[in-house]
C-alpha cells in the first residue's frame, strides 16, 4: 500500500528537515574552534583552538580583532528582560483574570492586546521612536525600549494565562469566598498557588522574547546597546569567529535558563505527583 | 403571615428572578427556611435549582428580588460577607492543601482573627465530629470520595455558618456510600442545629432527607411542604412525574370521568391544575381483581428492587405503565410477555388534575 | 505549537459568570492603557508623521504629500516594494512546501505521543538561540568557501564553488525559510493531530488512494493550520530586515531595510511613509488569509 511506503520516506524527509534546521548550528559550533586571531569565519579549520572563547571572556592577548562589547550589554539585556518579564506577567495575569468575567468591549480588548504580537517590531520601534523624538523624550533601553518590549511580550503572557484560567476550576474560589475569605486573600491563598505553573510559563515566554528582542529595540533604545544590538552591529563590519563562539555560549545560557525553568516547574508540581504516587501504592 | 414567617426564618427569598439572556432561569421565587430546618430542593436538570443555590450564596447576581439572611438584606452583598456555607457537588477542596489546612482555611483567612491554638482546637473538634481523625496531614488527593465529602462538610461547618447550601452533595458518590452519607449528614446537622438547604435531582434523597421539600420546575416553585404531603398530594402533574412513583396519563374530564386514550377512568379526588392529567401511584395498581378503575396493557418486563418488584406494561398506543409489587404482600405474580392484562386500582387512589 | 493551542482556547474561553464588571475593568485597564500608549499611539504617529514636512535633519508638523511623492517617484523604493512582495511570497511558498511534509509526519503518521513531543521540541530548540546568531550561522554555510560548497565539491558534484549561494535572493530565502518554517509546521501539525483516524480509515476502506485522501480530506482539514502558519510567517517576513541585511550583502532591500536606512539618516517622514505602506500590505494580507477560512469556527 502506498502509505506504507510513505511513512519511511517521510521519516527520512523529517531527518533531512532537522538537518536543515540544525546544520548552521553545527557549522557554527565547529567554526567557533577556529584558530585565532588570524583564522577567519570559514573553512578550513587551520588549527583547533579555544582562542575565540578566551577572546569573548577577555582572556586573549590584545589583537586586531576588537572584543565584542558583551559585558555591559549583557547586563542591560538581562535587566531589561527581567523588568519586561515582571511587568508583562503582572499585566497579563490581571488581564486574563478580567477576561474570566463578561464585560462590554471584551473582544475589542482581546484584539488590542493580541495586536502587540502581530505588528512587526520594526513598525513598533519606528512608531515609538517618532513619539519620543516629537515629544522630546530621550530614548533609553530602560524606558522606551522597555515599553515596546512589554507591548510584545504582554500578549504571550496574556494568552498563556487565558489558557490556564480556561482549565481552572472556579469552584475552589467560590468555596473560599463562602468560607468568609475575602476575594484578595482568596486570590493569594488559593488562585495564585494553583495557577503558578502557568505564571512560570508566562514568565519564561516574556523573558526569552525580551532577551532576544531586537527589531523593536533597534529604534527605541537610544545609544546604549542591548546584547542583540551589539551582535547586529557586527553585521556591518567583518565578522570573526568570536561571534560564533558567542553564539555557542548564548545557546548554552538559554539551556541553563530552560533547566532552571524545568526545575522550578518540577518543584511546583512535585507535591501533586508525590501524592499521586502514594495513592497508587 | 409574612411577619410570622420572617420571625423564625434564617433565609427568606422574595420574588427572586434571574435571567440568562431572555430566558428566566429563576422566576419570582419566594420561600423561607426556618432555623434548625432541613429543606430539600428537588428539581430535574435545567429546573434552575443550582442557579437558585448560587444566587443565594451570592455567586450569581439576581436581576430582581431580595435575599435575606436572619432578617438582613444581603442581595447586594458579596459571597464572603453573607455567612452562608456552600458544599459543592465536586467538593471543590483546595488541592494544594492538606486535610487539616482545608478545614482550617476559613478560620485562618476569614474575617475574624483568632489565635492559631483556637483554630487548631476547633479544626480538630470538627474533624472528630465528621470522623476524619488521623487523616489531618493527608493531601486531599490521598483520600477517598466519602472522605472528601466529609472534608468539604467539615470545612464549611467549622466556621459556623448561619445556613449551609448543599449542591447535590451526594451526586459524586457511589450508591452504597450515598446511603451511608445520608445518615451521616442528618446526624452531623442535628448535632450542630444549622439549617440545611439541600439541592438534589434524586426524589428518594429529597423525600428522605428533608423536613420540608421544595419542588422546582422551570425556574418556579411547584410545591413546598413536608415530604409526606408532597408524596401523597402532588400539586400538579409535573410534581407527580418528578416524584417517580406515579403513572401519569394525559386526557381530559368529561362528566364524572377522566377520559384518556386508554378509556375513561372514574373520578374521585380532584386537584385544580393548569394542565389536566390523571395520576396513580405505581404501588396502587393490581392485576388480581378489578378495583373499580383501570386500563388494559401488555406485559413487557420486570425489575427486582429488593423489597419490591417493578412490572412494566405497555398500552396499545405505547405508553409505559409501571406496577410496583411490595414483596411484603406475598410473592409476585407471574406474567407472560406480550399478553394483555387488566391493570386496576381503586378510584379514590387516583388523582385527577383538572 | 503551543501558540495555536493557546489561541484555540482563547476563542472559547470565559464561561458566563458574574455580571459585575467594574472589577474586570480595573483589572484590564493597565494592559489596555499600556497597549494604547505604546502601540496604538505610536502606530497612529507613523501615519501622522508620513504627512509631515521633512527638512534635512528635522521634521515639522506642516502637512504635505512630499514624502509620499518621493516614495512613489523613486524606482529604488518601488523596486524594494516589489522585492518585499517577491521575497514574502517565495518564503511563504517555501515554508509551506518544506514544512507540510514534516507536519504531515509529526501530526498524522507519528502515533507515539512521546516521539511526537520530542520532534516538536527538536523543532523549537533553535529558538532558544539568538535570532541574529541563527541568521549569521548561514554565512559559513553558504559562502564561496562555505560548508555546502565544500561538501558538494568533495562529493564531486561540482568542480567550481557555487558563488550564487551567498549574498543573493537565494541566501535570503534559504535563511528566512529555515528561521520561519517552524511557525508553519506547528499549526499544521496541530490541526492534523486533531483529525479523527477513523475518517482516514473509512476513506481507505472505500478504496481511495493516499494522494486522493491527502487532497480531498487531509489538506482541507489542515487548512486552518496552514492559514494560521501563513499569518505567522507573513507577519514576520514582511517586517524583516536583519536577515536580508546579513545574508544579501545589502543587495536585497526590503521595505524594512528602507525604514532602517531612512531612520539612520533621520529621514523620519519617508520612514513613516514606508511604515504606512508596510502596515497596509500587512492588513491586506491578514484580511485575505482570514477570508480563506473562518478561524473562530474552525478552531
Amino acid at each position: 500500500m502506498e502509505s506504507r511506503l510513505l511513512k519511511p520516506i517521510l521519516a527520512v524527509y523529517v531527518g533531512l528537515f532537522l538537518l536543515f534546521l540544525y546544520g548552521p548550528f553545527i557549522v557554527l559550533g565547529i567554526l567557533s574552534f577556529q584558530q585565532g586571531p588570524e583564522g577567519g569565519p570559514q573553512f578550513p579549520i587551520q588549527e583547533w583552538s579555544v582562542f575565540w572563547y578566551k577572546h569573548i571572556l577577555g582572556l586573549a592577548p590584545p589583537s586586531r580583532v576588537s572584543p565584542l562589547p558583551i559585558g555591559i550589554s549583557l547586563t542591560r539585556s538581562l535587566t531589561l528582560a527581567g523588568m519586561t518579564m515582571v511587568t508583562s506577567t503582572v499585566l497579563g495575569v490581571m488581564a486574563a483574570q478580567a477576561f474570566r468575567r463578561n464585560f462590554k468591549g471584551k473582544s475589542a480588548a482581546f484584539y488590542l492586546i493580541v495586536l502587540g504580537m502581530i505588528v512587526p517590531g520594526v513598525l513598533v520601534g519606528l512608531g515609538s521612536a517618532l513619539v519620543a523624538t516629537t515629544t522630546g523624550l530621550e530614548r533609553h533601553w530602560y524606558s522606551t525600549a522597555f515599553a515596546t518590549h512589554v507591548v510584545y511580550t504582554l500578549p504571550f503572557a496574556f494568552l498563556v494565562m487565558l489558557a490556564i484560567f480556561n482549565r481552572f476550576d472556579a469552584s475552589v474560589e467560590e468555596a473560599a469566598w463562602s468560607l468568609g475569605v475575602p476575594p484578595a486573600t482568596t486570590f493569594r491563598k488559593v488562585t495564585f498557588p494553583l495557577i503558578f505553573p502557568g505564571v512560570l510559563s508566562a514568565m519564561l515566554f516574556a523573558f526569552t522574547l525580551s532577551y532576544d528582542e531586537f527589531s523593536r529595540t533597534l529604534f527605541s533604545s537610544g545609544r546604549e546597546q542591548t546584547l542583540p544590538l551589539a551582535i547586529y552591529s557586527t553585521f556591518a563590519v567583518e565578522i570573526h569567529p568570536n561571534v560564533f563562539a558567542f553564539g555557542v555560549l548564548t545557546t548554552l545560557f538559554s539551556f541553563a535558563l530552560l533547566t532552571v525553568y524545568a526545575i522550578l516547574m518540577t518543584l511546583s508540581v512535585r507535591r501533586a505527583k508525590r501524592v499521586a504516587i502514594q495513592e497508587a501504592v | 403571615m409574612r411577619a410570622h414567617v420572617a420571625e423564625g426564618s434564617v433565609l427568606r427569598l422574595e420574588q427572586l428572578t434571574k435571567r440568562f439572556g431572555d430566558r428566566a432561569a429563576l422566576d419570582k421565587i419566594s420561600f423561607s427556611v426556618n432555623s434548625g430546618e432541613y429543606v430539600s430542593l428537588l428539581g430535574p436538570s435545567g429546573s434552575g435549582k443550582t442557579v437558585l443555590l448560587r444566587a443565594i450564596a451570592g455567586f450569581e447576581a439576581p436581576e430582581e428580588g431580595r435575599v435575606s439572611i436572619v432578617g438582613e438584606d444581603v442581595t447586594r452583598k458579596p459571597p464572603h460577607l453573607r455567612g452562608i456555607g456552600f458544599v459543592f457537588q465536586n467538593f471543590a477542596l483546595f488541592p494544594h492543601l492538606s486535610v487539616f489546612d482545608n478545614v482550617a482555611f476559613g478560620l485562618r483567612n476569614g474575617g475574624d482573627k483568632r489565635t492559631e491554638s483556637d483554630t487548631r482546637r476547633r479544626t480538630l473538634e470538627m474533624l472528630d465530629l465528621v470522623g476524619l481523625n488521623g487523616l489531618e496531614t493527608r493531601g486531599v488527593h490521598q483520600i477517598s470520595g466519602g472522605q472528601k465529602q466529609r472534608v468539604a462538610l467539615a470545612r464549611t461547618l467549622v466556621i459556623k455558618p448561619k445556613l449551609v447550601l448543599l449542591d447535590e452533595p451526594l451526586g459524586a458518590l457511589d450508591a452504597n456510600l450515598r446511603m451511608r452519607m445520608r445518615v451521616e449528614l442528618r446526624r452531623i446537622r442535628e448535632r450542630l442545629g444549622i439549617p440545611f438547604l439541600h439541592v438534589t435531582g434524586s426524589e428518594s434523597e429529597a423525600l428522605a432527607m428533608g423536613d420540608r421539600l421544595i419542588v422546582l420546575d422551570r425556574g418556579a416553585i411547584s410545591q413546598f411542604g413536608p415530604p409526606g404531603e408532597v408524596y401523597e398530594h402532588p400539586a400538579n402533574p409535573n410534581v407527580a412525574k418528578f416524584l417517580n412513583c406515579y403513572n401519569v396519563f394525559d386526557g381530559s374530564v368529561q362528566g364524572d370521568a377522566f377520559v384518556t386514550n386508554h378509556g375513561p377512568i372514574p373520578l374521585a379526588r380532584r386537584v385544580a391544575s393548569s394542565t389536566p392529567a390523571y395520576a396513580v401511584r405505581y404501588d396502587r395498581l393490581t392485576t388480581r381483581a378489578d378495583a373499580g378503575a383501570g386500563l388494559s396493557a401488555a406485559y413487557i418486563a420486570s425489575e427486582y428492587l429488593g423489597s419490591a418488584i417493578m412490572h412494566f406494561f405497555e398500552t396499545p398506543d405505547g405508553k409505559v405503565v409501571e406496577l410496583e409489587h411490595h414483596l411484603s404482600n406475598g410473592p409476585p405474580d407471574a406474567y407472560e410477555a406480550g399478553r394483555t392484562y387488566r391493570l386496576s386500582w381503586r378510584p379514590e387512589d387516583g388523582i385527577a388534575f383538572v | 505549537m503551543t501558540a495555536t493551542e493557546i489561541i484555540v482556547e482563547a476563542a472559547d474561553a470565559t464561561p458566563p459568570r458574574s455580571t459585575r464588571s467594574v472589577g474586570a475593568y480595573l483589572l484590564i485597564a493597565p494592559a489596555i492603557v499600556w497597549m494604547t500608549l505604546f502601540l496604538v499611539v505610536p502606530m497612529a504617529m507613523i501615519v501622522y508623521v508620513s504627512f509631515w514636512t521633512q527638512t534635512t535633519f528635522k521634521i515639522e508638523p506642516k502637512l504635505t504629500l512630499d514624502s509620499w511623492q518621493t516614495f512613489f517617484s523613486s524606482s529604488t523604493y518601488i523596486s524594494s516594494l516589489w522585492t518585499t512582495v517577491r521575497i514574502w511570497l517565495t518564503v511563504l511558498a517555501m515554508t509551506f512546501l518544506v514544512g507540510y511534509p514534516t507536519a504531515l509526519f509529526v501530526g498524522l503518521f507519528v502515533k507515539n505521543k512521546t516521539l511526537q513531543t520530542t520532534l516538536l521540541v527538536l523543532c523549537v530548540i533553535p529558538f532558544w538561540t539568538s535570532f541574529l546568531i541563527r541568521v549569521l550561522a548561514w554565512r559559513p554555510m553558504l559562502g564561496k568557501e562555505g560548508a555546502i560548497n565544500i561538501l558538494l565539491m568533495k562529493a564531486g558534484i561540482i568542480q567550481q564553488p557555487i558563488e550564487a549561494l551567498l549574498f543573493t535572493d537565494l541566501s535570503v530565502v534559504i535563511g528566512m525559510t529555515q528561521i520561519y518554517v517552524v511557525f508553519m509546521v506547528g499549526p499544521i501539525a496541530f490541526m492534523l493531530g486533531r483529525i479523527d483516524p477513523n475518517i482516514l480509515e473509512a476513506a481507505r476502506d472505500l478504496g481511495a488512494g493516499f494522494w486522493r485522501i491527502l487532497r480531498k480530506i487531509i489538506f482541507p482539514l489542515s487548512l486552518p493550520g496552514v492559514v494560521v502558519g501563513a499569518i505567522f510567517v507573513s507577519v514576520m517576513v514582511l517586517g524583516e530586515f536583519a536577515t536580508s541585511a546579513a545574508l544579501s550583502g545589502r543587495k536585497v532591500n526590503l521595505l524594512g531595510n528602507i525604514i532602517v536606512t531612512q531612520v539612520g539618516s533621520l529621514k523620519w517622514a519617508l520612514a513613516s511613509v514606508v511604515g504606512v505602506i508596510l502596515t497596509f500590505i500587512m492588513g491586506v494580507v491578514i484580511a485575505g488569509l482570514l477570508r480563506i477560512v473562518d478561524l473562530k469556527k474552525e478552531l
